[in-house]
């Protein structure tokens, strides 16, 4: 008796279920068609596929997820039946996903800017509802966040209902809850303004000032104080994100002005030679870091993402040995007439930037980018700690503290300092004076070299690179006093702090110029630079 | 005897130098030989060097395809390349020298407007003409400098227009920001005048400044962010950033998280050469215009990019053979309007040339039928609207039914 009624049900299910598929066929192939249709029909086909999201069934869902993405990477291809889908597993039929290649004459449909932020709520609303992974689901809630005017009104409520992650399903709940704010009960309103505040930001303030003019301002007390608590966070927020956002700018910027110049300081200050050349040295610092990336997509592939750190001994090796085959070859002949050496090294830097043109041509280098200097992560109010400029602060910070241990606790540093500070006398006594110059040049050679590692992934990389930075390093270098690598320190972090504070209110050239007399008017002051070293010089 | 080599040296050096002189005296620039000389003002080094480096290959390969046909005039075309290190003033220098010394029917360059403007009182005092292949701020009509490219009205505002329109996100606030020079300050001044005239207030743009070749762009990404976080309707930037900025800028704005859909860019001045080396997927929606985009259908386009790409291959060309950009078209459609003038008036003598311009057509790969006028020394091109794809290129957003007569001088300036 059990069996037979099973079976029955089992026929009963089996039939059943091809009239569903034919049933689910015809609005898919209508809303296929539309995506390969005009203009206004991608944006139906848009809105439509956000709409499954919240309303459709699971697996209309897992069936809508793909395509939405496909649209944003341009990976459905139409022909004259329908639409087909680029997937890793090959190309699909856009309706029945069974494989299927393209007709002749195929194109990808193609969003303008209006029809691809709908397509981008829609990937996202589906990546929500139907993504296996807690990161991808989270990562679309984030996405969803920032614009959450546009979407089904229960999506949020239904998403939190099917989510089993505890964690995300608070964020989403929370998310529903500040999009209630134009609601009509006053309790979720004041919730939906808690709930803004939480995150500080102008765009959140755009959203409660109109709130000031709510006939519920005036009326509601409660709703009042609520509104006016959310404007008083909020612009806290925005003030502590300003400053934390002016600091961190004119440290990442004072980062890459001590990169530029800390190898100057050394061959300036010791030897007192003015190279131009130093410009050249950072570029090809970023030439040979390229060259790493590309021997490691040829040899190891596995560790591509990892090139920034492997070509860290390589580009400082490669120009310190350019550094001192300069020193030996042309250098040390004319430290005696120190005109001659600042146009030899101009010559010098012509020479490599003529030289990397013809070999590598004028265009900018391909750079991969690796997960560890992409994009950044929002902290209070306005302020973003992009990990690209984090990585060059780091990378400062370290080869700060190389070079200072260098100088101070090893006896190649005691040389060094030796000769800095009086060159006859420390030739008296037994340094070897040739030795210490040529070493010492490498070193400010191959600072200059990781300097252009540090700012591959931040600045464009071409043979022109260097000759933004050699006046800015020079202004440091003088500024900081010559020689002093506490000097360097100070320059870069006043400079880089100044020019930032300056360029919001002025104007970028405006900063310019202010920071340009600004130093030479300390000049005038101070010549000998903020740290000078106590000593004998000629 | 030191003395008295260095003499002999002197008189032989002498001797040498009146012999090699002589003849380039006597002979009156093309009117003896077989040969016409043209004169390329592009930078091989500097700031812009990346991009104008291309030109001086692509004026060389439209002579080499005149030449193929039989030359001008029963001449073959000789053309003379030169340096101007991506500095204004060498630009002025290098093209008196051409033209006094070299004698050359014509020229061809410069691509930013401030090296024009040093270029346009040496070929208005020499009577000689310079083609000039890029879009500009107009406002200048000189008859001794064709304008191959558009002027703001048939480039610059039918882009603002498509971002203002329902079609494009019905852009209500412009954040501006270029390079210090007189190109982005006239089009913005222009774009003020327009948006005033379009009833949108004051309060609706800001417009900042950077020096030429900047490069530290997190301060003002920072000042976008918190303009477009004012609220007030949909936000977008005006780049008129050239050279190395705009890809640092680019890599700035995708690196603080903005999509194309938050705040797009119009970059007046990004062509598919600023992309090379950018990591573009997070950049894709980016707008630019220009009156060529390298993805402009049609057969015409098909023949020039694999000319190109043959060219490159040939000639050893250091630059990638699969990208091809505006100017580099226009400095082609610039010397075939330059050979076409020449073989009507059946002349090199400037005056002649000049007459000639009247009238012309050409097929330019763009696809459009560009033509001059008797008017003006403007050229008539179609408009496209790009928007920056995931490979490095642009893929085409809209374009015009035909291409507009040029308006030298806008009202809104």
């Amino acid at each position: 008796m059990m069996r037979r009624s099973f079976t029955v049900a089992a026929i009963l299910i089996a039939a059943w279920i091809p009239s569903v598929l034919v049933a689910a066929e015809a609005p898919r192939a209508d809303l296929v068609a539309k995506l390969c249709g005009e203009t206004a029909a991608m944006g139906e086909a848009g809105r439509a596929l956000t709409g499954l999201a919240q309303d459709g069934s699971p697996d209309d869902r897992r069936w809508a997820a793909p395509l939405a993405r496909a649209m944003l990477d341009r990976k459905l291809s139409c022909d004259a039946v329908g639409g087909v889908l680029l997937t890793a597993d090959g190309p699909q039929d856009a309706v029945t996903r069974a494989p299927r290649t393209a007709g002749e004459r195929d194109r990808q449909p193609f969003l303008s800017l209006r029809n691809r932020a709908l397509f981008e709520t829609a990937a996202a609303t589906l990546q929500l509802r139907t993504a296996t992974d807690v990161g991808q689901r989270a990562a679309a809630l984030r996405a969803l966040e920032r614009q959450t005017s546009g979407l089904p009104d229960r999506l949020f409520e239904i998403a939190a209902d099917e989510e089993s992650d505890a964690g995300l399903k608070a964020q989403i709940l929370a998310t529903a809850q500040a999009a209630a704010l134009n609601s009509t009960d006053p309790a979720k309103r004041i919730g939906a303004l808690k709930r803004i505040a939480a995150t500080p930001d102008r765009r959140a303030l755009a959203q409660i000032r109109p709130m000031t003019a709510d006939p519920a301002y005036a009326a509601n007390p409660e709703f009042r104080s609520a509104v006016d608590a959310a404007v008083t966070t909020i612009n806290r927020g925005i003030l502590t994100g300003d400053v934390l956002a002016a600091l961190y700018n004119g440290l990442s910027f004072a980062s890459i002005l001590f990169m530029a110049a800390i190898g100057l300081a050394v061959i300036f200050g010791l030897m007192g030679v003015i190279n131009l050349a130093q410009g050249e040295m950072i570029m090809i610092g970023a030439y040979v870091t390229w060259l790493v990336q590309e021997g490691l997509r040829h040899a190891a592939p596995a560790l591509l993402d990892w090139y920034l750190i492997i070509a860290i001994p390589v580009a400082f090796l490669v120009t310190a040995g350019i550094g001192i085959a300069l020193e030996a070859v042309l250098l040390r002949h004319l430290y005696k007439r120190p005109l001659m050496s600042l146009l030899a090294t101009w010559a010098v830097s012509l020479f490599l930037i003529n030289l990397v043109r013809v070999t590598f041509g004028t265009q900018n280098l391909n750079f991969v980018t690796p997960f560890y200097v992409t994009g950044g992560v929002p902290v209070i109010g306005d302020f973003i700690f992009t990990w690209n400029r984090m990585f060059a602060i780091a990378f400062a910070v370290v080869t700060l503290a190389i070079t200072w241990g260098l100088m101070r606790l090893t006896p190649l540093g005691l040389n060094i300092r030796a000769v800095t500070q009086n060159r006859s006398m420390a030739a008296c006594i037994g340094i070897s004076v040739r030795r210490i110059d040529r070493l010492a040049f490498g070193l400010g050679s191959g600072l200059a070299g990781l300097a252009g590692l540090a700012l591959a992934p931040i600045y464009s990389v071409n043979p022109q690179m260097g000759q933004n930075f050699i006046i800015d390093s020079f202004m440091v270098v003088v500024l900081g006093g010559v020689g002093t690598i506490v000097g360097t320190v100070v320059a870069a972090l006043g400079i880089g702090q100044i020019n930032v504070l300056i360029e919001p209110l002025w104007g970028a050239v405006a900063a310019k110029v202010i920071v340009l007399l600004m130093i030479i008017t300390f000049l005038q002051w101070r010549p000998e630079g903020l740290f000078a070293i106590k000593g004998r010089r000629k | 005897m030191s003395l008295l080599s260095r003499r002999s040296f002197l008189h032989a050096t002498a001797a040498a130098t009146a012999t090699l002189a002589a003849p380039a005296l006597i002979r009156p620039g093309h009117a003896a030989g077989g040969t016409v000389k043209l004169g390329c003002l592009f930078s091989s080094s500097g700031t812009m060097a990346n991009l104008e480096g291309r030109l001086n290959h692509v004026v060389r390969m439209a002579a080499d395809e005149i030449n193929a046909k039989g030359g001008v005039n029963g001449r073959t075309i000789e053309v003379a390349a030169s340096d101007p290190a991506s500095d204004a003033p060498i630009y002025a220098q290098v093209a008196k020298q051409m033209l006094e010394q070299d004698k050359v029917a014509a020229l061809f360059g410069c691509w930013t407007s401030v090296s024009r403007k040093s270029v346009l009182p040496v070929v208005e005092q020499s009577k000689g003409l310079l083609f000039y292949p890029l879009h500009f701020e107009g406002d200048e009509n000189s008859k001794n400098v064709v304008y191959v490219n558009s002027p703001p009205a048939s480039s610059v505002l039918p882009a603002v227009d498509y971002l203002m329109s329902e079609d494009g996100v019905s852009a209500k606030r412009f954040f501006m920001i270029g390079s210090d020079y007189v190109w982005p300050r006239t089009i913005n001044k222009q774009l003020k005048g327009y948006w005033k005239s379009k009833g949108i207030p004051e309060t609706a743009w800001k417009e900042e400044y950077v020096p030429f070749g900047f490069s530290n762009f997190q301060t003002l990404v920072n000042q976008i962010r918190a303009f477009a976080d004012q609220g007030g309707g949909k936000p977008v930037v005006v780049l008129t950033v050239v050279g190395s900025s705009i890809p640092d800028f680019l890599r700035e704005f995708a690196n603080q998280g903005i999509k194309a859909t938050d705040i797009p860019v119009l970059g007046l001045d990004m062509v598919e050469a600023d992309l090379e080396g950018l990591n573009t997927e997070p950049l894709v929606g980016h707008l630019n215009c220009w009156a060529y985009l390298q993805n402009a259908p049609g057969a015409a386009n098909t023949a020039f990019l694999k000319k190109w790409a043959d060219y490159v291959v040939a000639k050893k060309v250091p630059f990638k053979g699969d990208v091809v950009i505006d100017p580099m078209v226009s400095a082609y459609d610039s010397v075939h309007l330059w050979a076409m003038a020449a073989a009507k008036a059946n002349s090199f003598d400037v005056p002649e040339v000049q007459k000639a311009f009247a009238g012309l057509s050409f097929d330019c790969p763009s696809g459009y039928k560009i033509s001059m006028t008797a008017e003006n020394n403007y050229v008539s091109r179609g408009v496209f609207i790009g928007s920056v794809n995931a490979k490095q290129g642009f893929d085409i957003l809209w374009q015009s039914k035909d291409a507009p007569k040029p308006v030298p001088f806008s009202p809104y300036s």
